[in-house]
């Protein structure tokens, strides 16, 4: 992860001794050609056809006009599933957070031999399909699931409890799916954290919460915010995830923009739908980056 | 030595654009591409169809499973070079590759299987290999006495127990069209089944994203009655999943599923021959055996097995028990009532 890097510990690529940023200047443009040209192709052209489809005024794409536009956004029903797809990444991503923070940390603290297992672990989810990961969730939070047999024979509940279908269980099995997102930066960040720091500030009579709060925590700011980026974008662009444990009723905006393209037939309308969403979520991103730029500040203070 | 470079560099795209699209260097020696549909479709395709069709014609096919809107999207976005040959939609999206213009009209003239369909599998643009059967589907070891009607749906008994998809797909819209008929509406007046739906919230457990996801939901017990298509529940069946299959006394809803020569194909024999062998008495038999089950539409093809016992004893048998949906008119409304199903059906 690049995004961020608190200059603490000494830059290994800008290390005295070595050419340095003149060498990379001179030669990063023309070795990113072959990538450029494959996004320029197969991505920038696309999305290009998309805006333009985005435009038609009708399904029949026969004239231009801003109807798509006006249509999602002078319509509450549509602004509320934009709003209800971003709040699902706020919740899943703050969940994930709170569960992989510990986790990154456990990760970064245990020792080397352990410390291979315990990624393994964290990287089995990415090794494994997500349709098979979120069929497990059907499993285990279904009437007949793990959780509801166990409430039942712990006579915590008579009936059964609707965990299947529930945004509560949407956003757990999102969080267990795109955990890897977020704690790979944390490690990442947690990493390169001079461990000398701990101790100094225990030295200096700090606590261990203190030593955490206003030096880990700091330090790591730039993988939590990385973290957070990838697991927001992820779990609100999540399609099989949302439509499989959400069900067919909880509208997020990949569901409502396959509707339109693909039982609908309405590409400009799903066009827009994805541009709008394209923006949203562009927007957030960059709200999110100036939060980790001015925390970045806030870690060198 | 940047040209020795340079040269090795375009050497290699080039063998990897290859890879990448073999059509650049194949595009004169074409094999019959069929795109049916994914899962157990395939498989039964590729268990009776292909190999009768093998035989016939000693060509080789190549099978391209696909939803069919992805299969209308990839042939109209190449009208002249089209990428598939033959193509297989349910009722709604073949109107839509009819209207656009995707398809050729079946040369029924020199057809030897056309004339013994049934008669509602008779579409001069593409004949109906087969039939989709929607009913209901049930959990026997939760619901002991089986279900006669639509209307049992809304019993008070099933409380929380009623699965249901939303009305993306072919079995949802259906079955919407079939309670607003059951309360005196029909494909223009689906007022009467958006009110029926409504009062069967107290009852629905969950609103599938697609007919699978909601087969898979008797798997894991989350839901116990529901509308439901024959073939998904034989297959669930054959994997020891306690669901069964009840005709409503309304009628079952048959959807019929068209096979289709795709306009300006290179292989215009070989598509003809691939549907003869579909529409033959033969390969539709075949289909009707276990595991497949698949509702035949020769007239030819005695009824046998499951779908004699609970479908229909033979076509006439069958004409009689079953709805067949004008789905031009669903066309028409169907956007507007996925729009209202997204605003009001929220559980």
């Amino acid at each position: 992860m690049t995004v961020g890097y608190a200059p603490v510990a000494p830059d290994p690529v800008a290390a005295p001794g070595r050419p340095g940023r003149a060498w990379t200047a001179a030669y990063d443009i023309r070795l990113a050609l072959p990538l450029g040209a494959f996004f320029l192709v197969f991505f920038l052209a696309p999305l290009a056809l998309l805006v333009l489809v985005s435009f038609y005024a009708d399904p029949g794409m026969t004239r231009f006009g801003l109807d798509q536009y006006a249509r999602f956004l002078l319509d509450p029903f549509s602004l509320r599933v934009l709003g209800a797809t971003l709040w699902l990444g706020v919740e899943v991503t703050a969940l994930t957070l709170l569960l992989g923070l510990p986790l990154a940390l456990l990760l970064t603290w245990a020792p080397a031999r352990l410390r291979g297992l315990l990624t393994l672990i964290v990287l089995l989810p990415l090794l494994t399909s997500v349709v098979v990961r979120t069929f497990a969730w059907i499993v285990i939070l279904g009437r007949q699931g793990i959780v509801n047999a166990s409430l039942l024979a712990l006579g915590l509940t008579d009936t059964p409890l609707k965990l299947l279908y529930t945004e509560g269980g949407l956003v757990l099995a999102l969080a267990q799916v795109q955990m890897p997102l977020m704690v790979l930066p944390l490690v990442t960040a947690l990493s390169r954290i001079d461990p000398n720091l701990a101790d100094a500030s225990a030295a200096l009579g700090a606590g261990a919460w203190r030593t955490f709060l206003r030096v880990t925590l700091p330090l790591c700011l730039p993988g939590i915010v990385a973290g957070c980026l990838l697991t927001f974008a992820a779990a609100i662009t999540a399609f099989i995830t949302q439509s499989l444990i959400g069900g067919g009723q909880m509208l997020f905006m990949p569901m409502y923009l396959y509707q339109q393209a693909s039982s609908l037939n309405n590409w400009p309308f799903a066009a827009a739908i994805a541009i709008v969403f394209l923006v949203a979520v562009l927007a957030c991103v960059t709200v999110f980056n100036l939060v980790g730029r001015l925390s970045r500040g806030y870690a060198q203070a | 030595m940047p040209l020795h470079r340079r040269s090795l560099l375009a050497g290699t795209l080039t063998l990897g654009a290859m890879q990448a699209f073999p059509g650049l260097s194949h595009a004169q020696a074409r094999k019959l591409v069929f795109a049916t549909f994914t899962g157990s479709w395939e498989e039964a395709h590729r268990a009776v169809l292909v190999p009768a069709f093998r035989k016939s014609t000693g060509s080789d096919i190549i099978l391209d499973p696909m939803l069919s809107v992805d299969q209308i999207a990839k042939v109209q976005a190449a009208r002249t070079n089209p990428p598939i040959d033959v193509m297989l939609h349910d009722p709604g999206p073949a109107l839509t590759a009819i209207a656009q213009d995707l398809v050729e009209p079946y040369p029924v003239a020199q057809s030897a299987h056309y004339a013994d369909l049934i008669a509602d599998a008779q579409e001069p643009m593409g004949p109906a290999p087969f039939f989709q059967i929607v009913g209901l589907t049930y959990n026997p070891e939760k619901v002991k006495t089986p279900p006669t009607s639509w209307a049992d749906l809304w019993k008070p008994e099933y409380k929380g127990r009623v699965g249901i998809t939303n009305l993306n797909s072919t079995l949802g819209t259906g079955f919407l069209v079939e309670i607003a008929r059951m309360h005196g509406g029909s494909e223009t007046n689906v007022e009467p089944g958006f009110k029926a739906l409504e009062a069967l919230k107290p009852n629905l457990a969950a609103v599938a994203a697609n007919p699978g996801a909601l087969a898979a939901l008797y798997q894991q017990e989350q839901v116990d009655i529901g509308p439901g298509n024959f073939n998904a529940i034989q297959i669930l069946k054959a994997r020891g999943v306690p669901v069964e299959f009840a005709a409503p006394k309304e009628g079952i809803i048959a959807f019929k599923t068209t096979i289709h020569i795709v306009k300006n194909t290179p292989v215009k024999e070989l598509a003809f021959k691939l549907i003869e062998a579909a529409l033959s008495p033969e390969v539709q038999a075949k289909l009707m055996q276990s595991p497949y089950l698949i509702v035949p539409t020769n007239r030819k093809v005695a009824m046998e097995g499951e779908v004699a016992k609970v479908l229909a004893k033979d076509a006439e048998d069958l004409k009689r028990k079953s709805v067949f949906q004008d789905w031009a008119a669903i066309n028409r409304s169907r956007s507007a009532w996925i729009e209202r199903f997204n605003r009001e059906i929220r559980v």
